[in-house]
């Protein structure tokens, strides 16, 4: 069964208008929740907008209520009013409370099983394992890792198993879903799906350190036999280098010692405390989501990446002008 | 009844209390309560005024110092990518801004107006243990200091005010930054405990003659189910604490998944503390609210019982929550929704409240003064944050909302909004009454129009941030997410917001040099606080007043008037004793006098105690061992001085004289009432804690699939069996040495301590014997780790109970225990039935549940 959006458009669209003013005065470009792009951001979304709708009808009264207190005309002698108006105004506001609360509670369960799984069931399994402060991603069933970035079919779900190298971390793709954390020593189920193909962004939103502000992620939603494509690319080996340059750029990548932490599918290097480079150069960004991936920032990232990102646990690595840029055509080639 | 058609009495409440003791005799009075002089006598003053500014004045400077850290946060944080402060600051700032503001902020603050003013209030002369609040500010003043000593080693806490395992853990958190986190602040949650028993036993045994559960005023209602709140809140806590600390210097296991520990029993442990802690902020404001609200409508309070009902619904729902702050961990479907009913439901409780105080305004006249004006802005702003709280209780928007900015706004509109509006509601309602001088109303009203618009500039645009997607504790963002925005607006309220504060700080010491003289009731209110002088006599009242109704200054024209038994005595005791601090107990429900007692007079030993205590927290967090020890040593000192009886010059007969007039027992020793509810208290604690650490032992059991993992036999039963019958026997022994006193047996009294002792400490001795045989230790698997803390527990409480034991057996031998007067072997016995149970409740669950489970 597709997801069927709910019957709250016309509210919506109201307090949209009412509320653009401060809402939409940022750019469009925010990761919104209110502004979703898979099928539980948008139950999630419908909630939201009842919530603010009820709560704010909610707050109106009380606070109608208060001023009506406070200003009312009073005789200029003492009369304490009709008898038993603040029994009235006492139990009259419990009772809306608990109406209210009802309302709402049973609307959010509906919404929680809603969300807990998705329509059809999911083809493809993706592991996500938190690390201070990058996101490694594995598809077990293709063979591919790769980091900082997790490829989705568009328009269908997609399963992904939560797990953590170190501390806890959070996965959060506001325009997608809600949030579910990577806890050391347990494995949490989550799944996302986006409605149209494009990128969205994601941050890890459990404090975890000193870059926790800078573990960020995009998710590439693409349509299905695009992704088909990916995953076949990305489960190849890395190119061997055949131009000089690129040649020495290797030696320079396994003499600076760049293996004991990375891995690079078909070489001596394995290390694993960092992200796999196989295919870094087909990637979008570096240093989980904090800067594009250009040749510019991949040489500054390498030579300082405290720079960049103070405090991340890679090392900065000295190395000459020559065998730097001898090491970027090498890294670049691997698409 | 209605206060503005009440001529002014002919003469004050205060000026009355003299006339009926006599002149001299209040003079006397007033130097028998007073503090002693100079600096030594600084250190030994317990008067409970004293105490309470101390604590007050030091948690309002934790709270100038948390909010400079907040404006170093939003400088930080005014636009995108800024590198005016680096990472590693910022985490420091907003833990170091997190913690100051509720352990070291709120909750002494609310304490410190409690120990202010419930004395007067309830219409008593002190708190029950003035040694126990002067030891309380000592420890959290020295809690806060250590804690702020961390910036001299560069060695500032950085995981968070909630310090989420393993991020500060021993491998996550090396160094001794996490050690100052749990150590410190263990000191001030001391602290926090010691302040909450006396006001429980304060609000239960120490009210006015007359002055029912019904006629109390509600402020005492809230202190009262917040003081509670506090020994189940902070308990657990001081539990994870110490936990992760023995993680972190020992190698247990607690937390650690990689040998059967669990992080999220960190989280459970923590946020069984830390949602009740929200309430424990929370409670005594509306306390503070429903004594104002009445004052300045000028009709009483709506909904008494109704409103006394809401406060403690919200106690007890308090308590089962927690899980809401753990929606995104991971929990079964089922949890989760039973967590997030408990969390909307407690919006009824707290909605009653609101309309009550709504439906006293309609009915009353407002006077818009400023403390009416905060209680206003109050109301205003809590309920705001009350319903995003409603929002964020349910699962689906939490998943969205959770640590995004939304929950940072909607956290402060409820802290902010919920404690610190009513704290400065109170600080000008209380303030002139304590310090003589009415404040500036002119600058009071700027003063609220700057907290009021600032905060809401500061925080009402953090809501948008969040749902458009930022994260919290973050030290910077990216520009071009549509949040630069609402940071600017955030930042520039903060700034509004601060100039407000520090606009209170000028009213405050403007008034204090050139302020209007404070009248005995400036607001005309209706409570007992202000039916004495301005500023209170170190006695509160000399006679004290005997209650006939829910409110009564406005009830009462004079305080003193009837001709009954009650009046008798009262007047009686306002002109003996003179020379020793005598305060009365009255029976929890209906407060009728019960007995005189003697309140403990000025003494070095709580001082002692806790440098003694400082010591040890601080000395553990450089691993000095040896100055560990030497601050058990200055503890033990401390305690016995503490407790060490000392005479009175009123003699025998002059006791019994009264007794035998008045029909009231005099004690001048401790009282019986207070001495039996602080044992009671103790055990509470104690069980409190044995509760989180069999909670802690069966989480871990259920996240492991064997128990005892591979490699552990099945424990032993055959030594621990023993020993526990030999405890049961002592049991017997102690029960058989009590029945003795009680018909004046000295020698059967002695006889059964001792044979108690000795029981006791062969049982003791089994126990450790087949500690010592364990084939594993804390290090082997969190398995051995429980296993470890919960024994040692149990064999610290009785071995306490020994050494509580062996003193009562000294002062037994010295012949200072009569059929009459025998509380120390009463709280003895009460004690060791405690520590058996205890034992039991140990005993079943290391040594017979894994054979049965």
């Amino acid at each position: 069964m597709r997801y069927a959006p709910l019957t709250v458009p016309i509210i919506k669209r109201g307090i949209f208008l009412a509320a653009t003013g401060l809402l939409l005065a940022g750019c469009q470009s925010s990761p919104s929740t209110l502004n979703p792009q898979g099928p539980a951001a948008a139950r999630i979304s419908d909630l939201t907008w009842v919530l603010f709708v009820v709560g704010g009808a909610v707050y109106v009264i009380v606070m109608a209520l208060l001023l009506y207190a406070l200003f009312r005309r009073r005789a200029t002698t003492q009369s304490s009013g009709p008898p038993g108006r603040e029994r009235w105004i006492i139990w009259g506001g419990i009772g809306l409370t608990a109406v209210v609360l009802l309302l709402i509670f049973g609307f959010a369960v509906n919404t929680l099983v809603a969300i807990a799984r998705p329509d059809t069931a999911d083809q493809l399994t993706v592991e996500v394992t938190g690390h201070q402060w990058w996101w490694e991603v594995h598809y077990p069933d293709e063979g591919v890792t790769t980091a900082n970035e997790i490829h989705i079919p568009t328009g269908e779900p997609l399963e992904i198993k939560l797990k953590s190298q170190d501390v806890i971390h959070s996965f959060w793709v506001p325009e997608l879903h809600g949030k579910l954390d990577l806890v050391p020593g347990q494995t949490n189920t989550f799944w996302l799906q986006a409605d149209q193909d494009g990128e969205y962004w994601g941050i890890c939103a459990e404090y975890c350190g000193i870059q926790h502000a800078k573990m960020q992620f995009v998710v590439v939603a693409q349509p299905p036999a695009e992704l088909e494509r990916w995953l076949q690319a990305q489960s190849q080996p890395a190119v061997t280098p055949t131009e000089p340059q690129a040649v020495r750029g290797q030696e320079v990548f396994m003499e600076a010692n760049c293996g004991e932490c990375h891995t690079i599918a078909g070489t001596a290097a394995g290390g694993e405390l960092g992200p796999d480079l196989t295919h870094l150069a087909s990637r979008r960004t570096l240093a989980a989501g904090v800067v594009e991936n250009n040749r510019g920032n991949l040489g500054g990232w390498i030579i300082d990446p405290h720079g960049i990102k103070p405090g991340n646990l890679m090392p900065a690595t000295p190395l000459s002008g020559e065998d730097l840029q001898a090491l970027l055509a090498y890294l670049e080639i691997l698409e | 009844m209605d206060a503005t058609t009440q001529s002014p009495p002919a003469r004050s409440h205060g000026e009355a209390d003299i006339a009926v003791t006599g002149e001299s005799e209040a003079k006397q009075l007033e130097r028998t309560w007073a503090d002693p002089p100079g600096l030594f006598g600084w250190f030994r003053a317990l008067q409970n005024d004293e105490v309470a500014k101390r604590i007050m004045g030091t948690a309002f400077t934790f709270f100038v110092v948390g909010g400079i850290l907040a404006l170093l946060i939003r400088l930080q944080l005014l636009s995108p990518e800024s590198t005016l402060i680096g990472p590693d600051t910022y985490n420091e700032l907003f833990t170091m801004h997190g913690s100051t503001m509720m352990y070291l902020f709120v909750v002494p603050m609310m304490e410190g107006f409690a120990i202010l003013i419930l004395p007067v209030m309830l219409g008593n002369r002190e708190m029950p243990f003035p040694r126990l609040g002067a030891f309380s500010w000592f420890t959290m003043a020295m809690g806060g200091v250590l804690f702020y000593v961390s910036y001299l080693f560069n060695a500032v806490p950085k995981a968070g005010w909630f310090a989420l395992a393993p991020l500060s853990g021993p491998e996550y958190a090396p160094g001794i930054a996490m050690d100052f986190w749990l150590l410190a602040l263990g000191v001030a949650e001391v602290a926090a405990i010691a302040a909450g028993v006396e006001i429980i036993i304060a609000i239960l045994r120490m009210r006015a003659p007359g002055m029912t559960l019904s006629r109390m005023p509600m402020y005492a209602w809230a202190m009262l189910v917040t003081a509670v709140a506090i020994l189940f809140a902070f308990t657990p806590l001081m539990v994870g604490s110490l936990l992760l600390e023995l993680d972190r210097k020992i190698g247990s296991h607690f937390f650690n998944p990689a040998l059967g520990g669990s992080p999220v029993l960190w989280q459970h442990l923590f946020w069984i503390f830390g949602h009740p802690e929200v309430y424990i902020q929370f409670l005594p404001a509306t306390g503070m609210v429903s004594m104002i609200v009445p004052v300045f409508a000028r009709q009483k309070l709506q909904g008494y019982t109704l409103i006394a009902t809401a406060v403690i619904a919200t106690g007890f729902m308090s308590f089962v929550l927690w899980v809401h702050h753990m929606f995104t961990v991971g929990l079964p479907q089922v949890t989760m929704t039973f967590f997030s009913a408990a969390s909307i439901l407690i919006a009824i409780p707290a909605g009653a409240q609101i309309f009550a105080w709504i439906a006293t305004i309609i009915s009353g006249r407002p006077v818009w003064k400023t403390p009416f004006l905060f209680v206003i802005g109050f109301l205003v702003i809590f309920v705001l944050g009350g319903i995003t709280g409603v929002m964020v209780g349910l699962v689906p928007f939490d998943l969205q909302a959770h640590d995004s900015y939304f929950i940072v706004a909607h956290l402060h509109y409820v802290l902010i909004g919920g404690s610190v509006f009513p704290i400065f509601a109170a600080l000008y309602y209380w303030l002139p009454k304590f310090s003589g001088k009415m404040l500036s109303e002119r600058l009071g009203r700027w003063n609220f129009w700057l907290m009021f618009i600032g905060f809401n500039l500061s925080f009402f645009p953090m809501h948008i941030a969040g749902l458009l997607g930022m994260p919290r504790r973050v030290y910077t963002y990216s520009p071009g997410l549509g949040w630069d925005l609402y940071n600017v607006l955030a930042t520039v309220g903060s700034w509004i917001l601060a100039a407000g504060v520090l606009l209170f700080l000028i009213n405050f010491f403007y008034s204090l040099r050139y302020g209007e003289p404070a009248p005995e009731n400036p607001w005309q209110a209706d409570s007992l606080e202000w039916g004495t002088a301005t500023p209170p006599p170190n006695y509160g009242f000399a006679a004290l007043p005997v209650v006939r109704g829910r409110h009564p200054l406005w009830q009462q024209e004079r305080i003193h008037g009837e001709q009954t038994r009650t009046e008798k005595l009262m007047k009686a005791l306002s002109k003996w004793p003179l020379t020793w601090r005598a305060a009365l107990t009255t029976t929890a429900l209906e407060a009728k006098p019960e007995e005189i007692f003697r309140v403990s007079g000025p003494s070095i030993w709580p001082f002692v105690t806790a440098v003694g205590l400082i010591t040890i927290f601080a000395a553990e967090i450089f691993t000095l061992r040896a100055l560990v020890g030497l601050g058990i040593l200055v503890i033990i000192v401390g305690i016995v001085g503490w407790h060490w009886p000392d005479d009175v010059d009123t003699p025998a007969e002059e006791e019994e004289a009264f007794e035998k007039e008045h029909g009231i027992p005099v004690s001048t020793g401790s009282s019986r009432a207070v001495a039996k509810w602080s044992v009671g208290l103790a055990l509470l604690i104690i069980f409190i804690a044995l509760a989180s650490f069999v909670f802690s032992y069966i989480y871990i059991r259920l996240v492991n699939s064997a128990w005892p993992p591979a490699n552990i036999p099945l424990p032993n039963l055959l030594w621990p069996a023993i020993g526990t019958a030999v405890l049961l026997a002592s049991g017997g022994a102690v029960r058989w040495a009590r029945a003795g006193i009680a018909t004046g047996k000295q020698n059967h009294l002695r006889l059964g301590l001792a044979l108690t002792f000795v029981l006791g400490a062969v049982g003791l001795g089994l126990l450790i014997y087949a500690f010592s045989g364990l084939s594993f230790n804390w290090q082997t698997h969190a398995y051995g780790s429980i296993f470890y803390m919960l024994g040692g527990y149990a064999l610290l409480i009785i071995t306490s109970g020994l050494l509580m034991n062996l003193f009562t057996q000294v002062w037994s031998w010295l012949g200072r225990y009569s059929a009459k007067r025998h509380v120390a072997v009463a709280n003895t016995a009460r004690f060791w039935y405690g520590t058996l149970v205890l034992w039991l409740v140990v005993f079943f669950t290391l040594y017979l549940s894994p054979h049965i489970w």
